[in-house]
């Protein structure tokens, strides 16, 4: 296990260093896909002053929901997306056999041989509309309130990382999983919005089966002190529970997967 | 080769994208989900208002379905397979078949884009129409007009879109343009706040812009929120950013070609 371990820095390294030879490339990459996040999210402002608050949530909160959605995604999804989407292309060449030979977990060598900085822009935006909307928000903030915000943030960052791997592990039997990745980001989208403003059907789907309602709502929400639909007062214990509970169910879901890998190309 | 030879491009995309039954399902349910999460934000938005800036409630359902689903389609797929076949080196094999490259992607894109219209969409907006309900055309006039507005959107984004893949002879990549273009839509093409809820003056400013004719404008007449004059003036507007926009692809693409060094294959 410590030699596994031990393995992260290096393999992490090998890739960091590959990605920093085309600089411009990455660079570029990250201001483009900061520009579209931030274009997206003035069309949200745009509605929010035209129409005063959406579903009661004001501008400044607003944006700490979406900094929260933005930076909890990255932070997870530079983990697993990328890594584990292609884990469909290498079932069906069969270079995924190579992977299993390797003396290392595979978990761990697809997940930090491929450690996404292309996320960079993602989190320096994240990080800029937060430190702003944290300013402007008026909420009491008390040291726990700071560690309930920060440990809830880590919690939606190992919730992204579980669905992704969930959904990754799952080409390993059916061979195909890019269409639900599909859906992940159907679900992923409406969680950039306050819950309350859905239909009941889709606030329950987004606390249970697509439970990404955790991802940044209900964290903001018990952060600033606003009701929590369905989940009441059990909303903070939940949001922090929740990270936890699905890397347990993403760890047996992918040994499951691991062993019913029967193989498809080669 | 002949103009007769591209449908046939066309008719490949559509049955190809049959091929991936699961991905339609997926589609379908990812499509429902949106459509119905932005009729949830505009519903919280309006607030039991009737109606903001002349606009109502049933409006912006409509508008929702047609400027996001309908007009806004991805362009993504086209982006990213030129600057694959840039990137590859397979771009040379189409230069060497007896057709235009741009012709058979638009052809190729219009089977696509057709299949996401009758397979994705229509189901969608019959669901749509039969639980929270969708306006008709605000007259004959306005549903006729509706059509040409409806061919030049889908022209310009293509224009565009290409406009975009076709850099990648310079940049050799197109993953940042693609995501400068989502994002210029996202903002410009009132896909997602039409132009009358934006401040005045970007409204003014963004309604000069081709990126208006994608999303915006089609919608705009298709509710008649354009009188026929307007309607006219406008698609006539459209019509000579669709010149510019094609004449700079030809001409981007003549330069493009004349460029092209190949590194693999």
């Amino acid at each position: 296990m410590l030699r596994s371990l031990a393995l992260i820095p290096h393999l992490v390294g090998i890739y960091v260093r590959t990605r920093m030879e085309y600089r411009g490339a990455m660079l570029l990459a990250w201001l483009s896909q900061a520009f579209s996040y931030a274009a997206m999210y003035a069309a949200i402002a745009i509605i929010i002053f035209r129409f005063e608050t959406l579903g009661g949530w004001a501008w400044p909160e607003m944006a700490l929901l979406l900094a929260f959605h933005l930076l909890a995604y990255s932070l997870g999804a530079a983990l697993s997306f990328v890594q584990f989407r292609d884990i469909e292309e290498k079932v069906r060449l069969g270079t995924f056999d190579a992977i299993l030979v390797k003396p290392v977990g595979p978990w761990l060598f697809i997940a930090f041989s491929g450690l996404n900085i292309g996320y960079g822009g993602h989190i320096i935006l994240a990080l800029g509309l937060m430190i702003w909307s944290l300013t402007q928000v008026s909420a009491d903030w008390t040291m726990l309130t700071a560690l309930y915000f920060l440990a809830a943030l880590i919690s939606a960052a190992m919730l992204t990382a579980a669905l992704m791997t969930m959904i990754g592990a799952t080409a390993l039997v059916w061979v195909r999983s890019r269409h639900l990745f599909s859906i992940f980001f159907g679900f992923w989208e409406l969680a950039r919005y306050p819950l309350n403003i859905f239909p009941l059907p889709l606030q329950v789907l987004m606390i249970t089966f697509a439970p990404l309602g955790f991802l940044a709502f209900i964290p903001t929400a018990v952060a600033l002190g606003k009701p929590v639909p369905l989940l009441g007062d059990w909303a903070g214990p939940a949001s922090l529970a929740i990270g936890p509970l699905f890397v347990l169910i993403a760890m047996a879901h992918w040994r499951h997967c691991l062993r019913n890998y029967q193989g498809a190309g080669g | 080769m002949r103009l007769s030879a591209y449908p046939a491009f066309t008719t490949t995309a559509f049955q190809a994208r049959l091929a991936y039954r699961n991905q339609v399902w997926a589609s379908v349910f990812g499509e429902l989900v949106a459509t119905f999460a932005y009729i949830a934000i505009w519903t919280a938005a309006f607030a039991g208002a009737s109606s903001v800036a002349g606009v109502s409630l049933p409006d912006m359902i409509t508008y929702v379905l047609l400027a996001g689903s309908l007009l806004n389609w991805r362009t993504d797929r086209l982006i990213n397979e030129l600057g694959e076949s840039v990137r590859t080196g397979d771009v040379t094999v189409f230069l060497l078949k007896p057709f235009q490259y741009p012709g058979f992607l638009a052809a190729n894109h219009f089977g696509q884009y057709a299949f996401d219209q009758i397979v994705i969409t229509l189901p969608v907006a019959i669901i749509v129409a039969l639980t929270v309900g969708l306006l008709p055309p605000a007259s004959l006039f306005h549903g006729l007009m509706f059509l040409p507005y409806a061919a030049l959107s889908w022209l310009i984004l293509f224009c565009l879109a290409c406009l975009a893949g076709l850099l990648a002879f310079w940049l050799l990549t197109v993953f940042a343009l693609e995501w400068f273009l989502r994002g210029i839509m996202a903002l410009c093409s009132g896909a997602i706040v039409p132009l009358w809820f934006m401040p005045s003056q970007l409204a003014a400013a963004l309604g000069y812009l081709p990126f208006a004719w994608v999303s915006y404008y089609p919608s705009a007449v298709y509710l008649g929120k354009l009188d026929a004059g307007q309607s006219w003036t406008h698609l006539g507007i459209g019509l000579v950013w669709l010149v510019a926009l094609g004449s700079f692809l030809a001409w981007l693409w003549a330069r493009a070609r004349h460029r092209l060094v190949v590194q693999g294959g």
